[in-house]
């Protein structure tokens, strides 16, 4: 049966957690978590408990909040739940079907702690509408951040990284620390027991692609996560003022959290104008009928009322909202109805300002490029770090001086520079297993790669005066911005 | 230090409603301080840091919703406006029509500039961000900046992108509302020194850019993560923008 090895793993997967150093054996001790399940038995949800048997690994998240470890389980939970949404694309029907249970669970009781998934119409954004998937973005999980860090990070990155990750430690204390080896392990575990999500789980762990469902992950994450942490004697002193409240009262009234955020676009806003409209205009209609006429996915009443009342404003008092922040400037058009001409200064007036405010646009922009250029310089680079730390580590089991030497000089390299086509370093180092001199000819022809590439991105970023760097997109930027 | 002043500045001579929406830095840097010394400060950080980034998100989009229905109905409101004056033949009234135009012209660029202001509200509060975690990670020794920032970089608060969207579309609907421009160029170079009085938009404006290029001249601590100083084109029309002291808020 599928239920028992899942709780003592359960549990003795807990306990790694609290451990700093594990290993990968997992003892079974069903006794503590027993009595914990009994709480789960307790809980609104009954059938959850069914379905905890049924799924091991979506039964890792239903898990007590008051032991000692639990910043670990839920934080486990959590990346496990996050898994559940990151594979929410390519695989919806299986996780519709845990989707659901995963939500149930987030509306029991205190026991419970789970990324509410709020609909599960946002697992089936991909298929439907635009609307559900840029729209909904609630808060940010104040919570186990780390623990969600900790995962998603992994997720991103290839499963075989998984395991060097581990070893280097994202710097948040030890107690928040999730030992990636216990956890793959457990994964690992979990897959052999449950033959239909294996290979979810394996596209989970090696996909790539998890930036937008991470954003939708971490953009479900409940304010829940906050308030039940500080009911935990191990989380942050000071507790939430307002999500407390709200999501105390969300989670024992079994009810979608107030606080859901919702993103809007203008198509999304098109359609609630089209609806306002076919129910007479915006003092007439109500947010029931607006919502029943917009037919979007994950829209709530609470969402539409907030939204109405926004629309009612901006349209009866059009020139207060422009003007709010206006109050203090001296009005010059006061003095231009008299003035044609000051007419005509009035309106180089705007001109001037028109042109600081596009400048300063452009300049954001130009910032924002650099900014995401740079993460993501830094991200190959810590990447191939990671993966030399992966395979040095393995080929060290070869022990051979020339490989080491090599390898260290690579990570040095690797270290000093920024990412670089990683191909390259792989198939180079994939190639030789045992080969010792084909690993030295390529870290060497990598070094010097790499080097290279440093030196054009210190020049692209930074070598203004360097006119002969051409067609680097930080450089024609600025040609543009120069002409 | 020095972003911290820069950040005070801009917060000073940014729009009132949104003063206390910026990253609380100075509290974390104390935080990170206390790292070392206190086992909870660390938790407490990061506590903090998610509730920031709350912060953040919720306003933004609040904000941007807002963005939203103003854009539409400005559209509209222009749409009515041309309607009025052409198609019919009627012209109701020259002066009428003017007087509606000034409005939108006014209207319209100030709604452009506080879209811009958001931009640069995420930005600074991404730059932020990402400094404090770069001493966290000094302090600590551990590599919390790297995938904290990634997680940043997709955060509602930070993909601007539909921000960047309106404000285009806002520059196409503001060159059709406004007059051809005179050959004389917008920002003669003989222009006197321009004060920007007041608390609006536009003072904010130029305050913002001015706080950009302060934070961006090259610092002690430059890496390849360090952003290049900003690089003003015609940097003469900036320095002769001056800002009047604020008005002190009673």
């Amino acid at each position: 049966m599928e239920a028992r090895p899942a709780l003592s793993i359960l549990k003795s997967g807990a306990r790694h957690l609290g451990n700093s150093g594990g290993s990968g054996t997992l003892p079974v001790n069903p006794t503590p978590f027993e009595e914990k399940y009994p709480k789960l038995r307790d809980s609104q949800q009954v059938s959850t408990e069914r379905e905890l048997m049924q799924h091991p690994p979506a039964a890792l998240s239903p898990l007590s909040s008051n032991s000692g470890v639990v910043g670990h389980i839920f934080s486990s939970s959590s990346g496990f739940s996050s898994d559940l949404h990151f594979s929410s694309t390519p695989k919806q029907e299986k996780h519709l079907r845990q989707a659901p249970f995963i939500s149930q669970s987030a509306n029991s009781g205190t026991s419970i702690i789970l990324p509410h998934s709020c609909d599960s119409g946002i697992l089936q954004s991909t298929a439907s509408s635009q609307f559900t998937k840029e729209n909904n973005r609630s808060s940010w999980c104040p919570d186990s951040l780390p623990d969600f860090l900790d995962y998603s990070f992994s997720t991103s990155i290839d499963n075989s990284q998984l395991d060097s990750i581990n070893s280097g430690d994202i710097g948040i204390s030890s107690e928040d620390l999730i030992k990636r080896n216990d956890w793959q392990e457990w994964a690992d575990q979990l897959i052999t027991d449950n033959d239909p999500l294996t290979s979810d789980w394996n596209e989970l762990l090696a996909d790539a692609n998890v930036e937008p469902k991470m954003q939708q992950l971490m953009s479900k994450q409940p304010v829940n996560f906050s308030s039940q942490q500080s009911q935990i004697p191990l989380q942050p002193p000071d507790t939430p003022g307002e999500t407390n409240t709200a999501v105390a009262q969300s989670s024992s009234a079994n009810v979608a959290p107030v606080k859901q955020r919702m993103r809007w676009t203008p198509e999304l806003h098109e359609a609630f104008v089209e609806a306002v409209n076919k129910l007479g205009g915006s003092e007439r209609a109500t947010p029931k009928g607006v919502l029943k006429l917009m037919k979007a996915e994950s829209l709530t009443i609470y969402h539409v009322k907030s939204h109405l009342q926004k629309y009612r404003t901006a349209r009866y008092k059009p020139e207060t909202t422009e003007e709010s922040s206006e109050k203090k400037l001296p009005s010059v058009e006061e003095l231009s109805s008299l003035d044609l001409k000051t007419g005509i200064e009035i309106t180089e007036a705007l001109r001037l300002q028109m042109e600081v405010q596009k400048r300063l646009h452009e300049q954001l922009e130009i910032q924002r490029n650099l900014q995401l250029r740079i993460e993501e310089q830094g991200r190959y680079l810590q990447m191939m770090f990671e993966k030399q730390c992966k395979s040095g580590a393995d080929l060290l089991k070869g022990t051979s001086s020339t490989i080491e030497n090599s390898i260290t000089e690579l990570t040095g390299a690797a270290q000093s520079s920024p990412g670089k086509d990683d191909s390259g370093l792989q198939a180079g180092i994939s190639k030789t297993g045992g080969d010792q001199s084909n690993l030295s000819i390529a870290s060497g022809e990598n070094s010097k790669a790499i080097e290279e590439k440093f030196k054009a991105l210190e020049t692209q970023v930074f070598g203004n005066s360097e006119a002969n760097i051409d067609g680097t997109s930080p450089s024609s930027k600025r040609a543009k911005v120069h002409e | 230090m020095k972003f911290g002043k820069r950040l005070k500045q801009q917060i000073e001579q940014s729009l009132p409603d949104w003063r206390d929406k910026f990253l609380t830095y100075k509290e974390l840097k104390k935080l990170v301080r206390l790292i070392s010394s206190a086992p909870k400060a660390d938790k407490e950080f990061m506590y903090c840091l998610n509730n920031e980034i709350e912060k953040f998100n919720a306003f933004f989009m609040e904000q941007e919703e807002d963005f939203i229905i103003r854009h539409k109905e400005l559209q509209q409101r222009i749409q009515r406006v041309t309607d009025t004056r052409g198609p019919n033949g009627t012209k109701p009234s020259e002066t009428e029509y003017k007087e509606e135009m000034a409005k939108i012209r006014k209207d319209i660029v100030n709604f452009h500039g506080e879209m811009v202001l958001l931009i640069n509200y995420s930005n600074i509060n991404y730059t932020g961000l990402a400094k404090i975690l770069k001493k966290y990670d000094k302090r600590t020794g551990g590599v919390l900046r790297l995938p904290f920032i990634q997680k940043v970089l997709e955060q509602p608060f930070f993909t601007t992108d539909l921000i960047s969207k309106l404000v285009k579309e806002c520059e196409t609907t503001i060159d059709s509302v406004f007059p051809a421009s005179q050959e004389q160029g917008i920002l003669p170079a003989e222009r006197q020194a321009i004060t920007v009085p007041g608390e609006g938009i536009f003072r904010n404006t130029v305050a913002a850019l001015l706080t950009m290029q302060e934070i961006r001249r090259g610092s002690s601590t430059y890496s390849h993560f360090s952003l290049p100083p900003l690089n003003l084109p015609e940097p003469d029309i900036f320095q002769s923008l001056q800002l009047l002291s604020p008005i002190p808020i009673p």
